[in-house]
């Protein structure tokens, strides 16, 4: 059969391009802190649809490899005595619940723990869809104010996601549909990240985004340096999905990869922006096999909103402190 | 990754749409996107004057008044027929900075500032743009949208008072958030301050496609300054004018009901059924003699035409003590003075051809 002829030839020529691949995003220079944040704060992961940012992620890492669950993972080291650092790349986010035959569609969130503060932020604002045929932008609708001048208030409550209607530009389901967007389509605020002040960066989870631009540099850093890792040890570097939700990638390395002897968990937290803070968790006593777990959090101003600023100063003594951590200084 | 894939912030749809669009589309869209993108709250509005001035013919003479309006007249003789669309746009201005290097604000024009609350801020010094944020605030509890607000407040990352006042930034200088003009499917597009950049729109490409030796009468342009604020580049216009003109129109929104989320005993003018005459609003009722007029050129010129009354008020009513008939054109929008304000190209373009035909041949 021709094509079968064909398939060995095929799968040649990607590995070979894998390969190549490889070899091109291990010589590519490193992008600066401050780039890598604002591309991975521009990025969208809702809860069990992150993906696509782990291409991106895989992409930015030489030899990190998608497992079971979806983390993108790379093992630095041989050794036996093994460590861990992971950065969650989940976010909230909602998914089209249905499409009206008007071509507007209601909403459910995605799974996981969500704020209503996060939920109602959405109101009023313009968000992407992540559907069949790509991105589509789009609008959560609200009220002209000027039909609700003297009209009272009476039966209307808050806004929440059961109030939302997403407006994509479409007059029917059918051109819904021909948008490549569907039940299950998965949408998230459309993200610009702004900088201000010094070196403040303002994004819907711009410090775990930011976390996570310090992990890449570092592990790049450790898979450019061979060696960096003590002899003896091994590191797993991964970029852990659906941690809202269960925890379902990390609990997944520990069960997969652990033992381990220690974990360090890279993220944003409440707190001063750009305030790096080390404190244990207790993680470990969910899944023992992490080891000591700490969780280490760069600060987060507005917490949890659409402008959650952390700064790039403290991203930069994060990276550092990975970097040490990954080579096995304390 | 992701900033360059495919299918992650690429509109690949829209664009495939645009790139088929009939030309009068393709115009309306290439005046109205740079209008749509520039700055101008209310007392501010130099920049969206100046975008105008770029759109212009070469060969328009447009003058600014000491009330910052744009004027651009065509042809001569009686009648005098005036359009005015409004640069201005909703926003807030500074009215305090605080010693812990906050600003508080106030608002300009009517909106749910909820809808800015926890979102990037620029401050408009008259120089340079300033990045900040909107505070955010737990809102949650609240109706919704949240009408009596505290004060709004911006944090542009300085320290203290004296770091704001290195920035540049003084009491009085305007906010508002970074905007885009934004294609979604077929010919819909959203953006902030739509209204009235669409009606600005109209009023430059009107007088590209009019050449003033055919027109048997004056017509008078006019891009006004303060509507948002209470009409007040216009209420100067108006005094400059007195009596003489014969009809003014306000080119301006139709606030539509086209939308789930509201109620539809009146206002409801579909999004892409064309402009709409803005028969009665909180601030003007057009003689219905006039409509009728207005309706039947429009038929004659094969130009779609909605009738309709909503809410609001408009430019021409500052004409009203003159004893001028205000005759506004609107097009229907969606989500009103929010920052994600719906339109339909179709709707744009045909209201530039209807204040072309009202100006030649009405």
């Amino acid at each position: 059969m021709a094509n079968g002829e064909r398939v060995p030839i095929v799968a040649a020529l990607a590995l070979l391009l894998a390969a190549a691949a490889g070899r091109v995003a291990a010589r590519t220079p490193d992008p600066t802190l401050p780039d890598l944040a604002i591309r991975l704060a521009a990025m969208t992961a809702v809860t069990g649809y992150e993906q696509q940012m782990i291409d991106s992620l895989i992409a930015l890492v030489p030899g990190a490899a998608r497992d079971r669950v979806g983390n993108a993972v790379v093992v630095l080291g041989a050794g036996s005595r093994r460590r861990l650092v992971v950065c969650p790349v989940s976010e909230p986010g909602f998914i089209v619940g249905h499409v009206r035959p008007d071509g507007w569609m209601t909403l459910r969130r995605a799974p996981g723990r969500f704020s209503p503060a996060a939920e109602r932020q959405i109101e009023g604002q313009r968000v992407t869809v992540f559907g069949g045929r790509g991105a589509v932008p789009g609008v959560i609708g609200v009220r002209s104010i000027h039909l609700t001048r003297g009209r009272g208030g009476a039966g209307e409550g808050a806004f929440s996601v059961d109030s939302a209607y997403l407006d994509i530009g479409a007059g029917s389901s059918a051109e819904v549909a021909r948008a490549g967007v569907a039940v299950l389509s998965p949408l998230a605020p459309a993200k610009r990240p702004h900088r201000y002040g010094t070196d403040l960066i303002a994004a819907p989870m711009a410090a775990r985004r930011t976390a996570c631009a310090t992990l890449v540099l570092a592990a790049r850093r450790a898979v450019a340096e061979q060696g960096m890792v003590p002899r003896g040890e091994s590191v797993i570097v991964a970029f852990v999905v659906e941690q809202e939700l269960g925890g379902r990638g990390l609990g997944t390395l520990a069960h997969a990869r652990g033992p381990f002897d220690e974990t360090v968990v890279v993220d944003g937290a409440p707190g001063a922006a750009g305030l790096l803070a080390r404190r244990p968790d207790s993680l470990a006593a969910r899944w023992p096999g992490l080891g000591t777990v700490t969780r280490w959090s760069l600060g987060a101003r507005y917490p949890g909103t659409y402008v959650e600023t952390t700064s790039i100063a403290g991203a930069d003594s994060l990276q550092h402190a990975l970097t040490a951590w990954i080579g096995g200084r304390r | 990754v992701s900033g360059v894939r495919p299918g992650w912030g690429l509109v690949l749809i829209p664009a495939v749409l645009s790139a088929q669009q009939p030309t009068g589309l393709n115009d309306a869209e290439r005046v109205l996107q740079p209008l749509v993108e520039s700055y101008g709250v209310s007392g501010m509005e130099g920049p969206v004057r100046e975008t105008v001035q770029r759109l212009l013919p070469r060969s328009a003479r447009a003058q600014t008044d000491t009330a910052g309006n744009l004027w651009l007249t065509m042809g001569s003789g009686e009648p005098s027929v005036v359009f005015v669309a409004h640069l201005d746009e909703i926003g807030f201005k500074v009215t305090a900075i605080r010693e812990d290097g906050t600003l508080e604000t106030e608002t300009m024009g009517g909106f749910f500032p909820s809808l800015w609350e926890g979102r990037p801020a620029l401050v408009h010094t008259g120089g340079r743009t300033v990045p900040g944020v909107f505070l955010p605030r737990d809102t949650a509890a609240t109706a919704s949208p949240v009408t009596s607000e505290p004060v709004v407040r911006v944090d542009v990352g300085a320290a203290n008072r004296a770091g704001v006042l290195a920035f540049g930034i003084r009491v009085g200088h305007t906010v508002t958030s970074p905007k885009q003009y934004v294609r979604l499917l077929g010919t819909r597009a959203t953006g902030r301050s739509f209204d009235d950049r669409v009606g600005s729109a109209a009023l430059v490409l009107a007088a590209r496609r009019l050449e003033s030796s055919r027109l048997g009468h004056t017509v008078i342009f006019i891009w006004s300054t303060r509507e948002e604020i209470g009409l007040e580049g216009a209420r100067a216009a108006a005094a400059a004018l007195g009596l003489g003109p014969a009809r003014v129109h306000a080119v301006d929104t139709f606030v539509s009901a086209d939308s789930p989320l509201e109620r539809t005993n009146f206002g409801l003018a579909p999004l892409g059924a064309g402009p709409v005459a803005r028969a009665l609003d909180n601030s003007s009722v057009t003689p219905p003699a006039m409509v009728d007029s207005l309706v039947s050129l429009a038929r004659a010129a094969g130009i779609p035409l909605q009738v309709g009354a909503t809410n609001g008020g408009n430019d021409g009513s500052a004409f009203a003590g003159w004893g001028v008939p205000d005759v506004p054109l609107g097009w229907p929008l969606r989500y009103s003075h929010s920052p994600v304000e719906v339109a339909d190209l179709r709707d744009v373009a045909a209201l530039a051809e209807l204040v072309r035909v009202v100006a030649e041949r009405w």
